[in-house]
């Protein structure tokens, strides 16, 4: 599920022509990898626990 | 390698909120769907007439056979192994394939369908970490719970759906051409869970979790233990009854109420003769010694009374004194699927009643079954090649129904097999031509595909990367340790996986995942203490410059090539790479105690598991093939020219950001 986000148009193309530069495949890639990194800082990280549980089973690790 | 956990997946919840949101929301579309269907195909044959306009093909075929290798494939073809292969080349093109910085298949796959570099699609391994606890996570996709969920007394009632992300980026070449009117059938081709929504068909493959969360756990049943043990596949008590037996399938959590307790299914085996009858709730099935059963549904009941589905294969691999039953991972039921497993969502249902159901979890064939002891190498194989028949048949029906457009299958088998049996290769046991004759098994199906190439499809052939014996295991952690960059609290030298008792503080290297490792930089890394910038860069010399001059104890050199991440390409996804990926020279990879994060003893160590062969190693090393009906130029092809190819021949400029070049 997708909602969009208002941008003024000056900021939507400086957007778009910086993820071009960057090797974005469109200027939305580059906006959610923006916000994303941002909120990660700033996000809980999941427990240990659930983290390594869904890696069982994966055949190159033990 | 861990105890078992309450399931946190979203299977019990994504099911009932299946069964009556999406119900009636799936009612209302079906409706205007029919009422709209005339306009849609008027919309579409005008599309259809407008892009098919440039192209120089009707149809692409993209065969993908995972880790089918260079020198092998070279080698049986001069020995005429390979029939159709080497038609195949003569007709049209043979080359080797540049593969990816590492060599693994979800970075490689990754890359063909985005016809760009790792930095540029944000897979760089099988694993990534976190920033802020260092721990291990999946690289290409997120599953997490429901974000909205009402509590009622006991009840967990989830009102929204779970949390499921792709984390490969770009955009596949499928998903350009569909916008513009061309659609696809991809089938099983790696890091494609969850699936998008494109204009076309897909079933979902590598990433796509067991009905328990895992990326694929079994179970055994034996009268050999009285207590349940968990390690990769887990292990429960099979009681004996009287002349039967009797046991319980433990299935996911229960997340729709307190405590999340594991849904279980009781099971009987009523001997009949040197046969048993499975009885798992009103299903019976027989099981005999060393034959697998077809997939048996198992219905998992939660406390709000939904269902939430699973299928699972048997195998009696006992029988006197003690007797055991292997029983494959609980995949996703592909005709009730508890998450979304292919595009549309009814795909998967659809194969599943033209075909019978099959194998969905990401990496279908149990390896760690094999490595564990649980099921022997004939069992390994039987179940490898049940699974290949399986995509095969989708394979042609997909063949059979497309008159234009993409049909993209990638098969499994050819890496599995080499993964296991390599050790095998050259010896003089029984098992010595099982990888010959997969080979050859792979050239059959190829002879099977040329039947569906007419004059206006181009044909490919490829594979991702090639193979190598897996002999010695370089744990990079305890390299780090005994030079001074990862250090251990109160002085220790070893430690249990995930970093356990590392003192994040003083180290300044550790490694994680297959491809490379990681400085511990500050501002990134939350416990960071090496600056970016100069110091960040001369540390990076220092080690790989070190590192190189590691040697084995019979003088061997283990590491062929410590490439700096940062000098291979050029992308936004580039701060999530390794700083360094390690080019292990044959018959070499990382340890895999390393790749979890352990720190062992000894630098190096034998490879003692069935898993003898691999791929992680200097990339140079391990090119995979390409075969095409049409005549390829290019001298030195890479993976990433598939998807601007396949975007050329259909009269469509790949976009300024793909990295690869056109081949024809």
């Amino acid at each position: 599920m997708t909602t969009s986000i208002k941008l003024k148009n000056d900021l939507l193309k400086r957007v778009a022509k910086v993820a071009a530069a960057e090797g974005y495949s469109s200027a939305e890639e580059f906006v959610e990898h923006v916000l994303e990194r941002e909120i990660a800082k700033l996000e809980d990280a999941q427990s240990d626990e659930e983290i390594a549980r869904k890696l069982k089973g994966l055949g190159y690790i033990d | 390698m861990v105890p078992h956990f309450a399931y946190i997946g979203p299977g019990a919840g994504f099911a009932f909120f299946g069964s009556f949101l999406t119900l009636a929301a799936g009612l209302c579309m079906s409706i205007f769907s029919i009422l709209a269907w005339p306009f849609r195909m008027a919309r579409r044959a005008l599309l259809n007439r407008r892009s098919f306009r440039k192209a120089r093909v009707k149809k692409i075929i993209f065969l993908g056979l995972d880790g089918l290798d260079s020198r092998l494939t070279e080698r049986m073809m001069a020995e005429g192994k390979l029939p159709n292969l080497a038609s195949l080349a003569a007709e049209g093109s043979y080359r080797r394939l540049r593969t990816t910085f590492p060599a693994l298949s979800p970075v490689a796959w990754s890359t063909f369908a985005t016809g760009v570099s790792p930095a540029r699609h944000n897979i760089f391994d099988f694993l990534d970490r976190s920033l802020k606890t260092y721990q291990p996570r999946l690289s290409s996709a997120r599953v997490g719970r429901p974000k909205r969920v009402l509590r009622l007394g006991r009840f967990r009632i989830p009102l929204s759906r779970p949390v499921l992300e792709l984390r490969r980026k770009s955009q596949p070449f499928w998903t350009i051409l569909g916008k513009l009117g061309i659609g696809s059938t991809i089938l099983r081709v790696p890091i494609t869970f969850p699936p998008e929504k494109f204009d076309g068909k897909m079933l979902s493959a590598m990433a796509t979790p067991d009905l328990k969360g895992t990326q694929g756990s079994f179970s055994l049943f034996t009268t050999r233990i009285e207590k349940a043990s968990y390690e990769n596949g887990s292990r429960y008590p099979l009681r004996r009854a009287a002349e039967d037996f009797e046991g319980e399938i433990e299935g996911p959590a229960d997340m729709c109420v307190e405590g999340s307790p594991i849904l279980r299914i009781p099971f009987r085996m009523l001997r009949r003769g040197s046969a048993f009858e499975l009885r798992i709730e009103g299903s019976q099935c027989k099981l005999e010694p060393g034959v697998y059963t077809s997939w048996q549904h198992l219905n998992f009941r939660t406390a709000i009374g939904v269902k939430v589905s699973g299928t699972a294969r048997f195998l009696l691999t006992e029988t006197e004194p003690e007797c055991s039953v292997y029983m494959s991972p609980i995949n996703i039921d592909p005709e009730h699927p508890a998450l979304p497993i292919s595009h549309p969502p009814y795909y998967a249902k659809y194969l599943a009643n033209l075909l019978g159901s099959f194998a969905t979890v990401g990496m279908a064939e149990d390896t760690w079954a094999l490595n564990e002891g649980v099921i022997d190498e004939d069992a390994f194989l039987d179940q490898a090649y049940s699974i290949f028949e399986e995509r095969e048949a989708m394979f042609l029906d997909a063949l059979e129904s497309t008159r234009r457009g993409v049909v993209a299958c990638v098969f499994d088998t050819s890496d599995r097999i080499q993964h296991m049996f390599y050790r095998h290769m050259g010896a003089s046991d029984r098992h010595a031509n099982v990888i010959e004759e997969m080979y050859r098994r792979m050239d059959a199906l190829v002879a099977k595909a040329r039947t569906f190439v007419d004059s206006g499809t181009a044909l490919f052939v490829l594979s991702d990367h090639g193979f190598c014996a897996f002999r010695r295991g370089v744990n990079i952690n305890s390299w780090l340790r005994d030079n001074g960059y990862l250090y251990l609290q109160n002085g220790g030298r070893e430690s249990a996986s995930f970093f356990e008792g590392v003192d994040w503080s003083r180290t300044r290297a550790y490694a994680l995942g297959l491809s490379g490792f990681y400085l511990n930089i500050q501002d990134r890394e939350a416990r960071g203490v090496v600056r970016s910038g100069r110091e960040a860069e001369e540390l990076k010399h220092e080690i790989a410059a070190k590192l190189s001059a590691l040697r084995d104890a019979d003088g061997a050199t283990p590491i062929r090539t410590v490439y700096e991440t940062a000098s291979l390409y050029r992308g936004p996804y580039l701060e999530a790479a390794p700083d360094f990926i390690v080019g292990y020279n044959e018959g070499y990879r990382c340890s895999w105690e390393s790749a979890v994060g352990k720190i062992t003893a000894e630098v190096l160590a034998d490879n003692p598991k069935a898993w003898s062969g691999d791929h992680c190693v200097d990339p140079v090393l391990v090119p995979g093939v390409l075969f095409s009906n049409r005549k390829i130029d290019a001298a030195d092809p890479g993976i990433e020219d598939l998807a601007p190819t396949a975007l050329n021949l259909f009269g469509v400029e790949p976009p300024a950001w793909m990295e690869g070049k056109a081949l024809l």
